[in-house]
This record gives structure tokens, C-alpha cells and sequence, in this order.
């Protein structure tokens, strides 16, 4: 993991400095004098040697000293004020994906070559189909602007910096959470019916029928619980594309969360941002990744980590 | 019906070439004959609107309306070289007493019966076809503004509206899916070479080269695509080009797949055997590893396609895609944003363009993966 992380600060300090565009420049804004941008470019440090750079790249990430170029604040304040934002929108989506795809995914196991298999299978494929962005937009046109019914952009109000807690804030989270959902769903449809086929193969299950056990609860019981854990896991592993979905939905529904100060910040050529910023969603990536693997050894006890 | 003397061969080749499939329908191959005609059909009607809006050339001319009508050409004769070959192949076939079927046409057959694989390659086809054809189908106004009745609605002379620009909606789509098509096809292509390659030497020789490419894959994979793909585009410049080997290189997603085929391919006995009589390790790579893995890299590559047409219209749609005055689906939904109130069509069908194409190789992906591997069933 620290290996990976390594690699990846290297690789993106190595993207950075081959991007176009003088950051000094950018700092002094329209209208510096050549010398200005001299005396920003000496105290920026770009005349020192490359590793000093990388060196001063990362540890400012984390002493606060690494400024953002356009907000005037340290990186990583930049990066925690949206945080929030980005974090009740991707909870929302999560929450919202797993109460349809599980059930959906289930039925769809129980009823195999069902129409309401065909009906769901397809359904998932679909939304696989469906670009995140798109889907906002209809959902704006439809329930924002033609029906009147839904807030069509931004983030409403704020308690605590949370939209969630205010009703104008829910009213504004519903779009932009069921848009980044619908992935979210089709994936967890289609995972959770796999999973549940895959388990009812097994053998414990015709012992458990061959009891006599009611079918609810070997479905449920036995079944269900078990074809449960690769997907409960499994989510910990799409925090990528939740993140990706976040750079689509926040930019089409004006959400101003992480994904939105992802796309800003590559615009205005923020180099120190969007440094932080990726660095961020690899450490969230990674965190939940371990999370994950540390998780289903709890729920597969058949698993050990020595 | 199956009189296989000379002339009655003689006699339905030339059916055949008179015109393709009723060599088959005569032999009472009813529906590999309705296919042909079906194609011949497409055929005709790109023909018939080539010729009804005088754009059909021959070399000279401009070169979207020349490379068209090549096309257009190559593919009737595809289409009437075919038949015959396929009604030789079927009368010689039912000649011999034991017919013994390869994998290949028990994929073929199961495939065939298949409906969602079948819709899934339908749609592609249709796509593709548009995409090829597009300067012929579309009535050349993609690019040409009406500034005096832009943004209008749907009407019998532009069915799908007219944009900001007063530029027709349903022209930008047609030349929009060559764009698609085009980026999804290559960028996938580049994928699999540069992927499967990857995949290939990490999984059959493991040890040191697979540790190095895994960690590469696992930095490249650790920020999410979209986000490594706008960084790269904004530092290149935006540009078809660009997205091209973005998505190609960097699209590393293939490489796991196809390594961990490779991984359970390599163990099996033949491979040791190989091994044993001494084959180079090329040879194994590519006589006997890569042809028992084609089945996944196939429904691997598929799918891949899909989700490159949605990133690429995802960087479009950020302003970092395909620049403005190519039609493109991605940027086209970008451009209606700012239209929305006032203009649904702009949004709607460009994103109903994009769902039925990725759907199309996502349905077919899945198909695929029914067929081609017994295992799963």
C-alpha cells in the first residue's frame, strides 16, 4: 500500500510538472508585470531541483503549507470544506443503491427465468448502460423543470455545513443521489443475484431443504446471509466509482462538493489542488479497500490474515 | 430439394450470384437467405439515398463522400462473395456423411439461438452501419447553422430539432456515433494489445514481472479512471487523438482479467506438455495459452468497448473530450445543458444514442459470456 501510494505521488508529481501553463502566472493574475511573476516563481520554489519540489509537494500536503493557487488557503483545507458535500451525496447513493439492488438482485435469484428475472437482469444491464451524467440531466428536466417538483441545481441550505439535516437541503440531495445511485444499483443488482445463484448451489442449502425447513428460511437463512458478503464488501471496492460518478453528477447538478473541485481545479490549472485531490481519492480508495479485506474476514470466518 | 449433381449446384451458384441468398432459399436455408436479403436490403436503401442526394464519388470529391461510397462497394461485394462461398460451404457440408462441428459453430449455433446476444449484435450493426455510412444517411446539415430558426423543435423537416446553433440534432447524432464508434473501437483495441499483453507475461511467467505489473496496476487503478483521464487530457490537450491513447494506455482494467485467465490456462496439462516437449515460450504464449484465454478477452473486449464510449462521452461532456465543432454525443449533452429549459430535445436523444449503443455491447458482452463459456451455465 505505501508502495502504491509512493508510486502513484511520483507519477502524478511527474504528470504536474509536464503540465502546460506557468502556475506563477496563474497566482499573479491578469495583469502582473514580469516581475511579480519573478518574485512569485522565486518564492513558489521553481528553480529548485526537482526533488526539493516533490519534497515540498508532500510534505505541505500534510503541515498545511501547500497552498492552493486560486483559493488563497492550504490544500487541504480546500479539499475538507467540500468534503462534507460529496460525502452525504455518496452515503445517499449508497443507502438508496443497497434498499433497491438487494431485494432486486434477490428476487431476481429466488424467481430464476422469471419475467421478473428478465424484467430485473435487464433493467441492471441498462442502468450499467446509462451514463450518470444523462440520467441527472433527465431527472432535472423531468421532476426540476417540467414537474416543478424538485430544486433543479445546488445544494440548498446548510446546518453545520451537512444538507442532509435541513429539509431544503434533502429536497436539493434527492437528484444528484439518485443519479450517482443508479450505477451503484445496477452493479449491486447484478452482483447480489450472482452471488445468490453461486450460494444456492451449494450443498448446505439442499441439507437444509432436505430437513424440512420452511423455504423462507433457507432462503433467508441460509441463503441470503451468506450471498450477502461478497456484496456488502464489494462496495468498499466502488468507492471509484462513486468518486468518478461524483466528478459527473456534481458537475451536471451544481453540487459543490470533491467532484466539482476536481473539475475546477484541472480548468483553472491548480496544480496544488488537484494533487491533493487525487492523493485524497487513492487514500480513500486504498483505506476502504483494507477496510474491506479486514471486514470479510469478520463476516467469512473461514478467512484468516496472518 | 437435395439434389447434389453438378448442375443443380451449377444452378443455384448462379442463383446465388444473380442475387445473394436465393441459392439458399431454393435449398430451403430459409432464414441464413432472409439474413442475406436483410443485409442486401441495407444495402440498397444506403444506395438508393447515396444516389438520391447525389453523393455518391468515385475518388474524386470530398474525401467523407468517396471513402462511403468505396464502402458501400466493398461491401456488396462482401455481400455477393460471401453467399456464394457460404452456399458452397453449406452444400459441400451437407455432402459428407459425418459432419464434425468445431467449437467455433457450437458457439455459432448456441449464439444463434441466444435473443439477447442476437439484439445486442442488431443494435451494434445498426450502429456501426450508421457510423460508416453517415454522410449518406444524414441530410448534411450537422455542421451548417440556421441562425434564424435556431433551437427549434422537433419538426417533419428536422425530426429531432434544431440546436443552439440551429445546427439538426439528428445529423450531429449520425456523425456522432463515427466518433463514438471510432474513440470506443480503437482505445479498446490499444487495450487489449497493451493490456493483454501485460496480462499475458504477468500471469504466465508470474514471480518478479507480474509483482511490477501489479503494482503499476494498482497505482493507475487507485484514483478512479475519469478523474486520471481528465488530468491526462487537460495536461495534452483535448483531441480525439489524445483520448485515444488515454483510454488505450491508461485503461489497464483488461490486464487483470485476462492475467488471472492466463493464470488458471497456464497450469493445465497441455501447457506442461508443450513445456515438456520443448516448445519456445513464445510458441506456448501464443499457440496455447492466448487461444484457450480468447473466449474471456472477448467478452472482456466487448464490454470494454461500452464503457470507453461512456467515459468518452463523460470527458466530453466536461468540456475535455472531442473539441466543440465535431458532432459528438458527449459534448452535444454538454451544449444542451445550458438549453434545458428551453429545448429538451437537445438532452434527450443524444443520451438515448449513447444508452442504446452501450447497451447494445453490454447485452452482447453478456451473451457472450453465456456462450463462449460452458462453465457458467
Amino acid at each position: 500500500m505505501a508502495v502504491v501510494l509512493f508510486g502513484l505521488t511520483v507519477l502524478l508529481f511527474v504528470l504536474l510538472k509536464t503540465m502546460p501553463g506557468d502556475p506563477a502566472r496563474i497566482m499573479a493574475g491578469l495583469g502582473a508585470t514580469p516581475e511579480s511573476i519573478e518574485v512569485i516563481r522565486q518564492r513558489l520554489g521553481l528553480y529548485d531541483p526537482l526533488y526539493v519540489q516533490y519534497w515540498r509537494l508532500i510534505s505541505g500536503l500534510f503541515n498545511g503549507q501547500l497552498q492552493a493557487m486560486t483559493y488563497h488557503k492550504p490544500v487541504w483545507t480546500v479539499i475538507v470544506e467540500r468534503l462534507p458535500a460529496t460525502a452525504e451525496l455518496g452515503v445517499a447513493a449508497i443507502i438508496l443503491a443497497l434498499f433497491i439492488s438487494i431485494p432486486a438482485g434477490l428476487l431476481s435469484a429466488i424467481y430464476r427465468n422469471s419475467p421478473l428475472d428478465y424484467g430485473v437482469t435487464t433493467i441492471a444491464l441498462m442502468g450499467i448502460s446509462i451514463p450518470v451524467f444523462w440520467f441527472a440531466l433527465m431527472l432535472m428536466l423531468v421532476l426540476g423543470v417540467i414537474l416543478h417538483i424538485l430544486p433543479v441545481s445546488g445544494r440548498g441550505e446548510t446546518l453545520f455545513g451537512w444538507s442532509f439535516l435541513t429539509v431544503d437541503g434533502l429536497r436539493h440531495l434527492i437528484i444528484p443521489s439518485v443519479a450517482l445511485s443508479s450505477v451503484l444499483m445496477a452493479l449491486n443488482a447484478r452482483l447480489t443475484r450472482a452471488s445468490m445463484l453461486e450460494v444456492m448451489r451449494q450443498e448446505y442449502i439442499n441439507t437444509a431443504r432436505a430437513k424440512g425447513l420452511r423455504e423462507r428460511v433457507v432462503l433467508i437463512k441460509h441463503a441470503f446471509r451468506n450471498a450477502l458478503a461478497p456484496v456488502v464488501t464489494n462496495i468498499g471496492i466502488q468507492i471509484g466509482t462513486i468518486f468518478a460518478g461524483a466528478v459527473l453528477t456534481e458537475t451536471t447538478t451544481a453540487w459543490p462538493g470533491i467532484g466539482r473541485l476536481t473539475v475546477d481545479s484541472i480548468l483553472r490549472r491548480d496544480q496544488s489542488v488537484v494533487f491533493g485531490l487525487a492523493l485524497f481519492m487513492a487514500s480513500c480508495y486504498m483505506i476502504s479497500y483494507l477496510l474491506v479485506d479486514l471486514l470479510y474476514a469478520y463476516i467469512d470466518p473461514r478467512i484468516t490474515y496472518d | 430439394m437435395t439434389d447434389n449433381n453438378r448442375n443443380a449446384v451449377l444452378r443455384d451458384c448462379v442463383l446465388s450470384l444473380l442475387l445473394p441468398g436465393l441459392g439458399h432459399i431454393v435449398r430451403g436455408w430459409w432464414r441464413k437467405g432472409l439474413l442475406f436479403w436483410l443485409f442486401l436490403a441495407a444495402q440498397g436503401a444506403v444506395l438508393y439515398l447515396a444516389v438520391l442526394r447525389g453523393r455518391l464519388a468515385w475518388l474524386a470529391g470530398p474525401s467523407e463522400y468517396w471513402f462511403s461510397t468505396m464502402l458501400l462497394l466493398l461491401f456488396f461485394a462482401i455481400l455477393w462473395g460471401w453467399a456464394l462461398f457460404d452456399l458452397r460451404r453449406l452444400i459441400r457440408a451437407r455432402d459428407e456423411e459425418s459432419f464434425v462441428q468445431g467449437y467455433w459453430q457450437i458457439v455459432a449455433r448456441r449464439f444463434s439461438k441466444d435473443p439477447k446476444g442476437l439484439v445486442g449484435l442488431g443494435i451494434i450493426l445498426i450502429v456501426c452501419y450508421v457510423a460508416l455510412f453517415a454522410p449518406f444517411i444524414s441530410r448534411g446539415n450537422a455542421l451548417k447553422m440556421d441562425l434564424v430558426n435556431f433551437l427549434a423543435p422537433p419538426a417533419a423537416e428536422h425530426p429531432l430539432g434544431l440546436d443552439n446553433f440551429g445546427r439538426d440534432v439528428l445529423d450531429r447524432i449520425i456523425f456522432g456515433s463515427r466518433v463514438a464508434l471510432g474513440i470506443g473501437a480503437v482505445a479498446t483495441l490499444l487495450n487489449m494489445v497493451f493490456g493483454g499483453f501485460l496480462g499475458l507475461i504477468g500471469g504466465y511467467f508470474r514471480g518478479v514481472p507480474d509483482a511490477l505489473i501489479m503494482r503499476i496496476l494498482e497505482i493507475v487503478n487507485s484514483i478512479p479512471f475519469l478523474v486520471l483521464a481528465l488530468l491526462i487530457v487537460s495536461l495534452w490537450g483535448a483531441g480525439i487523438v489524445t483520448l485515444i491513447i488515454v483510454l488505450g494506455i491508461f485503461g489497464l482494467q483488461p490486464a487483470r482479467i485476462i492475467r488471472s485467465e492466463v493464470l488458471s490456462v497456464r497450469e493445465e496439462d497441455y501447457v506442461l506438455a508443450a513445456r515438456a516437449v520443448g516448445a519456445p515460450t513464445l510458441r506456448i504464449l501464443t499457440r496455447h495459452v492466448l487461444p484457450n484465454a480468447i473466449a474471456s478477452l472477448l467478452v472482456v473486449t466487448t464490454m470494454t468497448i461500452g464503457v470507453n464510449i461512456i467515459v468518452v462521452a463523460g470527458l466530453s461532456f466536461l468540456g475535455f473530450g472531442v473539441r466543440p465543432p465535431t458532432p459528438s454525443w458527449g459534448a452535444m449533452l454538454q451544449e444542451a445543458q445550458e438549453f434545458m429549459r428551453s429545448a429538451w430535445w437537445m438532452a434527450v436523444y443524444p443520451g438515448l444514442c449513447i444508452i442504446i449503443t452501450v447497451f447494445g455491447f453490454n447485452i452482447l458482452g453478456d451473451s457472450l459470456r453465456d456462450v463462449l463459456d460452458p462453465r457458467l451455465k
